[in-house]
């Protein structure tokens, strides 16, 4: 078989409330399954929703409570939460990317990250973002160099890279290197813009994307939700209007021609058939790892090791110790 | 040390038919093209890819071993422009004349070279020329008539306003070159190509979001009937004034990815619009490739930037070797100063 049926799933989170939005990864995952789909995507830090606080108001002004919340309902990996979605992989017999806020267990800086599970339930992948974006920054941390790759579903080879993350040239050099059939971008980016960098993307590398967003209304904010009125300060939907997360969901051809999308200012799955047979013969056209590329002029280095804050040695033993300790503690299990 | 801030300046994109393989009365077309951009306000005119004298748009229709395809390629080699010769005597002093840089595309080979390289060359208003780059790759049929440019021609130059560079079509989908022009400080990004497709400007948009640079694409825009002629086989290979060879399809885009001007398709014209490079520096407090959202610690690159000759000559002296070269690196440093 090698059409892939994909569903893109454009949704709404609960709002820092984890246990709520995996239900909801549930149930639209099981609606997109009863479709036919084999691979699922849901968007960027899906669970447990974007921290919003950090374009709506000024940075430092009162978050610690929200900053609390996100730490609370962030994705150990392993652990319960990462657990059930592989559960829901394995009830559903598909392979499921989703966008979680994930933290180690004993720690409080939070990764934006990309976990991909088979239809077995195991997770087969999982990519740390390298940089966040701006205010980003006052919420997550980078990852190392150990996350960027792709993986290979049998059905086709997946790999992609988080928002922002798709601007960095060389990151998608690297993945393009690993052979990608279908490109997974989730993101929260609104507009145009952000259309015309799919496009180039699935044009340069000849290849499928398919770019996820998550929607969100205002009015979706629970009225409880703490400090929810400065949360939404008064004038802020009037000057930037009711959607906090407008959607942009879109599906790419490797000729750059979009198949579907965007989707804006609605919740819709899209149903996708992706026909990977047609990548090879884009290729003829552009190869930019490949034919197009030349070598001889430039050369990418790529640090993949993983970097553990602390690397614990042994007096005389030092170097081996090392080797040793350089596993990270929560290596996702392979497929 | 040059100051971050600098004047806004109105650049000009010339989309125009080349008088195909003729490389004499084509450069009379840049001269009045550019004189009338000139006249206009545009510091900086560019033209399209191998605009002199045309882009070898028959590698898309002839077989490649046909009489045809041999006769074409005899006369795109004898109207070749070569650097140092009278064609880009023409040009830079078209350049000093109107005291404008001037970027055309140029079927180039070296003087005793019989290898055509599809060349971008920059010409400053003090009538030098300040860079040259050859594409490093031609495209499907493009491989049948270019050769490749070695990395030594990847340069970004300082014009005073801002630092100018560029890559030739599909090259811009290479994203190793790109980064090696962005980690030069490129703030306007000239992009001439052939490409006439929907696709070619979400992707001029997405390299200057990328590069968080202006972007100048810039396309031929010719038809069957504009062809000389006695063009070599013409007749089999071209039709009248519905034949298009190139729409065109120039546009100028801001350093977010919105489109100042263009796309123009189906005519000739002359795409203006003001760009502060000023803009373009701020704007990289949200993104920039080669600095704070580069990860170097994990990514890097390495670029080549030696100049390849085939064959080096020794035991003569120096000057013998670089006038045998063609590429020689000293004439074409990768960063200038301003000259003006």
């Amino acid at each position: 078989m090698t059409t892939l049926r994909v569903a893109a799933v454009q949704a709404s989170y609960v709002l820092m409330d984890r246990d709520a939005t995996i239900d909801r990864v549930a149930g639209l995952t099981a609606a997109a399954a009863r479709e036919g789909a084999r691979l699922v995507v849901f968007p960027e830090v899906f669970v447990p929703g974007t921290p919003i606080w950090i374009d709506t108001q000024a940075i430092w002004d009162g978050d610690d409570e929200w900053f609390g919340l996100l730490a609370g309902h962030a994705v150990v990996v392993p652990g319960p939460a990462a657990e059930r979605l592989g559960a829901i992989a394995a009830e559903h017999g598909v392979w499921l990317v989703v966008g979680v806020n994930e933290r180690p267990e004993h720690g409080a800086t939070i990764y934006n990250t990309v976990l991909y599970y088979s239809p077995d339930g195991a997770l087969a992948g999982r990519h740390r973002k390298l940089m966040p974006t701006g205010s980003e920054r006052t919420v997550w941390g980078m990852g190392d160099g150990s996350t960027l790759r792709v993986v290979d579903t049998g059905l086709g080879r997946i790999g992609g890279l988080t928002c922002w993350e798709n601007y960095m040239p060389l990151a998608r050099f690297h993945l393009y290197a690993q052979g990608v059939d279908l490109w997974i971008a989730p993101t929260l980016a609104m507009g145009d813009g952000w259309i015309a960098t799919m496009r180039h993307l699935a044009r340069e590398n000849r290849m499928f994307v398919v770019g996820v967003n998550p929607v969100l209304h205002a009015d979706q904010i629970p009225a409880g939700f703490p400090g929810r009125d400065r949360l939404i300060p008064p004038g802020y939907t009037e000057r930037n209007g009711p959607w906090l997360e407008e959607g942009n969901t879109v599906a790419v051809a490797p000729d750059g021609t979009v198949i579907a999308g965007p989707v804006r200012e609605r919740e819709e799955t899209l149903v996708l058939d992706l026909d990977l047979r047609t990548v090879a013969a884009e290729r003829r056209h552009m190869d930019p790892v490949g034919h197009y590329n030349r070598p001889d002029v430039f050369r990418l280095l790529v640090d993949t090791s993983p970097r553990p804050a602390v690397v614990e040695t042994d007096g005389a033993a030092t170097s081996h110790a090392a080797a040793n300790l350089i596993a990270p503690a929560h290596q996702p299990t392979e497929a | 040390m040059e100051p971050v801030t600098a004047v806004p300046v109105v650049v000009a994109a010339v989309q125009a038919a080349p008088v195909l393989l003729d490389r004499d009365a084509t450069i009379g077309k840049v001269i009045a093209l550019a004189e009338k951009a000139a006249a206009d306000g545009a510091r900086l005119v560019a033209f399209p890819e191998a605009f002199v004298p045309g882009y070898p748009d028959w590698v898309w229709r002839t077989r490649p071993w046909d009489a045809d395809a041999t006769a074409l390629y005899a006369r795109l080699l004898d109207q070749a422009v070569v650097v140092g010769s009278g064609a880009t005597g023409a040009l830079a002093e078209t350049a000093r004349r109107l005291q404008i840089w001037l970027s055309v595309g140029a079927d180039e080979r070296d003087d005793a070279g019989s290898t055509i390289y599809n060349s971008l060359l920059l010409f400053g208003p003090d009538g030098s020329l300040a860079a040259r780059h050859r594409k490093l790759m031609p495209t499907g049929g493009e491989r049948l008539v270019w050769g490749m440019g070695d990395g030594s021609t990847l340069t970004v130059v300082d014009a005073g306003f801002g630092r100018l560079g560029g890559l030739i079509c599909w090259e811009n989908y290479m994203p190793l070159a790109r980064a090696a022009l962005y980690a030069q400080g490129v703030d306007v990004y000239l992009a001439p190509t052939w490409d006439n497709s929907d696709v070619w400007v979400p992707t001029l948009r997405h390299i200057a979001r990328e590069g968080r640079t202006y972007v100048i694409g810039v396309t031929s825009c010719i038809r069957a009937a504009d062809l000389p002629a006695d063009l070599p086989g013409r007749a089999g290979l071209y039709g009248g004034s519905d034949d298009w060879l190139s729409r065109g399809n120039s546009a100028i885009i801001g350093p977010d990815g919105e489109v100042l001007a263009g796309p123009l398709v189906g005519e000739e014209g002359i795409l203006c619009a003001e760009i502060d490079p000023t803009r373009a520096r701020a704007s990289r407090q949200q993104f920039d490739p080669v600095g704070h959202y580069s990860r170097s610690d994990v990514l890097r690159l390495a670029v080549d930037t030696t100049a390849r000759a085939a064959v080096s000559f020794t035991g003569r002296d120096n000057a013998a070797d670089l006038a045998h070269s063609g590429t020689d690196p000293a004439a074409f440093p990768s960063v200038r100063p301003a000259s003006e």
